[in-house]
């Protein structure tokens, strides 16, 4: 699924990161990379969301997390 | 015999704090990454010993990518370094050790100075400060940068570091057994897979052949696996075999796994730690309640800054009118000509004087503002309003200084420079400007005054939603047309929030204040003495009759332009080429150029009317000068850092020709429209 479809409160793991490169390597050194635990704390309109990777919370824009896809959803 | 020490960290770790609280210079401080742009530099003296101190760019890496981060990288490999203290932010220490992983295979000696420990505790925390130096090889000093703690046993590290030749015991108690031939795990802190480090093996002997004084191969080699754009270009090997595709991925991942490992054995988080930053977030960036929360502090921001501004403004009204007052008795006493004193006490007094007289407005506005980004809130606007301003193409961060840009033009253009979108940030330099800032104020009190008695409040509060409007209006104006279609898009850390600290702030205000006092210093004072000289001479010499002066030459030519937009007054064209100087000086203009003496006043005003009447200078008329005063060319304070932040004169000269035209079109529908009305 896309991150952008993910809900606050549960946690995800990053699979595929689509985004032009000077982004992805942006995301890539705050250790947003394939398997990284996302968790989703906030989440507003089509999927503005503020998320926690690696200890850093991350406010994030719709045209970056629909276009990231993630997998699982624990709480 | 002296040394020098680089300073690095991520952005918002604490190093510019740390770096002020060594040197005390004053530099800026904000929640915002990349701040440190320039190379900030300063000297101490340690036991009759100098010491150097560079305060480098804020930076999550090392790689070649930024500007920045090659800076940072060029700098911590040459000579010139002796120390490097790597500043770690505590309470992301995952995030933040990330660098300090790159630092270390840099190969120059580097402390790791602990900050914001402090915070680390208060959440009930702790790092087991005995073996996070184990792992990674360097001393580990727990520091407070904000309460000045730990700084002296940090610079005494650092001295006693500079010579290590030898690293500290690095002891890594992996899980696993490494059948690598060659056991690194004594000598490097980041030690990767057996297949990278058969990689890198292969590749330093390559290196070493080919380049027999290089320094430091084993860092060459990781960066030729990681496709590193400088090291390929000045160090190539030819090694297909090996080199066969980009590691960067694996090199990364397998650096977040030991960070990992280290955060598994040195942190120990507390259970019942349900962060104050979550419950305030709850509220301020709630789905429903965010964007009422935001108006609301805005509103409070507004009203301490015009209410209570104003209010100290009035004494320094007075003061400055008993300066000029002074001055101007003062210098007749003591014979001086009368063209001396009008320079002095009409040009520069009025001129200048005017503009210190905003002080205390600039001063609280930036207070309020400095309040809000040290706490961190500020960053959380980015998020709040993202949904807006998506739909207009740029990213929710743009917003900042558009908001910024209600108080003055110039630190919200400043501001834009947080925007990463090179796009985004030519965009809201192009629409900053139409934010009513508070020297256009002047403008409206006394025309609305004078013309629309009744309702001179609602007419200011148009023309502040007016020029918010033409913003907006003009970047989906953009939006729609621009074929490049490369969308600002929101990335943006939200640091825990804070109690702001005195210092940080002092220092923050402090800063702006002085860039305006400069700017009233210089722009502003040349700026006097051009239109005095226009004002006070005519083709025959001095003259005190201004319709025989170059202004009047000027303005005169220009009623051409200034007529199918209701303004085709001589004395209104040269105000307002005159206001480019600074916009309130459309008003201190006006009351020069109809020969007012105190504008402001009641009597004042009617007289002005009743003139501008028989010019045939009515309420559409005025309206129409209003709109045109909100959106023409910016000031010239704000130009100039227009030219400065784009790094060029043509932008420059496109953004005032572009304000311009905007101005002229709208001024022109509002007075036709006007005209079927009336």
């Amino acid at each position: 699924m896309k991150l952008s479809q993910c809900v606050p409160g549960k946690t995800y793991r990053v699979k595929n990161i689509d985004l032009p490169e000077a982004l992805a390597k942006r995301l890539e050194v705050l250790g947003m990379i394939e398997n990284t635990p996302i968790s989703v704390y906030n989440r507003k309109g089509r999927g503005i969301l503020i998320v926690y990777v690696r200890g850093t919370r991350l406010a994030l824009g719709v045209n970056i997390t629909e276009n990231i896809t993630v997998e699982g959803g624990d709480n | 015999m002296s040394m020098t020490i680089g300073f690095i960290g991520n952005p918002n770790c604490g190093k510019t704090t740390l770096f002020n609280a060594y040197t005390g210079a004053n530099l800026k401080v904000a929640n915002w990454p990349g701040v440190t742009v320039e190379r900030t530099e300063g000297t101490i003296t340690r036991n009759g010993e100098e010491i150097r101190l560079v305060d480098l760019p804020g930076t999550y890496s090392l790689t070649s990518y930024t500007m920045e981060e090659q800076v940072a990288r060029n700098f911590i490999m040459s000579e010139e370094a002796d120390v490097i203290i790597d500043v770690v932010d505590a309470s992301v220490l995952e995030r933040n050790l990330y660098l300090t992983l790159q630092l270390l295979e840099l190969g120059k000696p580097v402390v790791v100075a602990l900050n914001m420990m402090d915070i680390v505790k208060k959440r009930g925390a702790e790092i087991d400060m005995h073996r996070l130096p184990e792992m990674l090889g360097c001393p580990v000093i727990p520091i407070s940068a904000r309460k000045r703690t730990g700084l002296s046993i940090l610079m005494h590290a650092a001295e006693h570091h500079k010579d290590a030749q030898v690293h500290d015991p690095l002891i890594h108690e992996h899980a696993y057994d490494s059948g690598h031939r060659h056991d690194h795990h004594a000598e490097f802190a980041m030690v990767y897979s057996d297949e990278i480090e058969d990689k890198i093996d292969v590749i330093m002997d390559a290196l070493s052949e080919k380049y027999p004084d290089i320094e430091n191969p084993r860092w060459h080699a990781i960066k030729l696996l990681e496709q590193d754009g400088e090291v390929c270009r000045n160090y190539p090997v030819d090694l297909p075999d090996v080199l066969d595709r980009s590691y960067e991925s694996d090199i990364i991942n397998q650096k977040y796994d030991f960070i990992q490992e280290i955060i598994d054995e040195v942190l120990v988080k507390s259970e019942k730690a349900e962060a104050l930053t979550e419950k305030i977030d709850g509220l301020l960036t709630s789905r429903i309640w965010g964007v009422p929360c935001f108006l609301a502090i805005m509103a409070v921001v507004f009203i301490l800054t015009f209410a209570f501004g104003d209010w100290i403004k009035g004494f320094m009204e007075v003061g400055i009118d008993s300066l000029s007052s002074g001055l101007s008795e003062g210098l007749e006493a003591l014979g001086a000509s009368p063209v001396i004193i009008s320079l002095i006490v009409d040009g520069i007094v009025a001129g200048v004087g005017g503009i210190l007289t905003f002080l205390p407005n600039i001063f609280i506005l930036f207070l309020a503002l400095a309040l809000l980004e040290d706490s961190g809130y500020m960053s959380r606007v980015a998020y709040v309003m993202e949904g807006i301003m998506s739909r207009l193409g740029v990213s929710g961060r743009a917003f900042i200084p558009m908001i910024l840009g209600f108080g003055c033009t110039v630190p919200a253009i400043m501001a834009s420079r947080t925007l990463e979108n090179v796009r985004d940030r030519q965009k809201i330099m192009l629409v900053t400007p139409f934010m009513s800032c508070s020297a256009r104020l002047p403008i409206y009190i006394l025309f609305s005054g004078m013309f629309f008695p009744d309702s001179p409040a609602l007419i200011a509060f148009c023309l502040y939603v007016g020029g918010l409007l033409t913003a907006i209006i003009v970047l989906a104006v953009f939006h729609a047309v621009d074929k490049r279609r490369d969308p600002g898009r929101l990335l943006i850390e939200l640091p825990d929030y804070k109690l702001p600290g005195a210092r940080t702030v002092g220092i923050y205000v402090w800063e702006k204040v002085k860039d305006y006092l400069t700017k009233a210093g210089t722009t502003i004072f040349i700026a006097s003495i051009i239109l005095w000289a226009l004002m006070s001479f005519g083709s025959g010499g001095y003259t005190s009759d201004m319709t025989e002066s170059f202004a009047a030459v000027i303005g005169k030519a220009l009623v051409p332009f200034f007529a199918p937009v209701g303004l085709g007054i001589w004395q209104i064209a040269v105000a307002l080429i005159a206001g480019i100087s600074a916009k309130e000086v459309v008003v201190s203009s006006c009351a020069v150029l109809f020969g007012i003496g105190n504008i402001n006043s009641a009597d004042g005003m009617s007289e002005m009317a009743g003139i501008l009447a028989s010019l045939g200078f009515g309420q559409l008329n005025a309206l129409c000068l209003m709109v045109f005063c909100l959106l023409y060319i910016p000031c010239a304070a704000t130009l100039a850092t227009i030219r400065k932040e784009a790094g060029s004169t043509k932008w420059m000269f496109i953004a005032a020709g572009f304000q311009l035209a905007v101005a002229w079109a709208v001024t022109f529908i509002v007075y036709r429209i006007g005209l079927l009305i009336v």
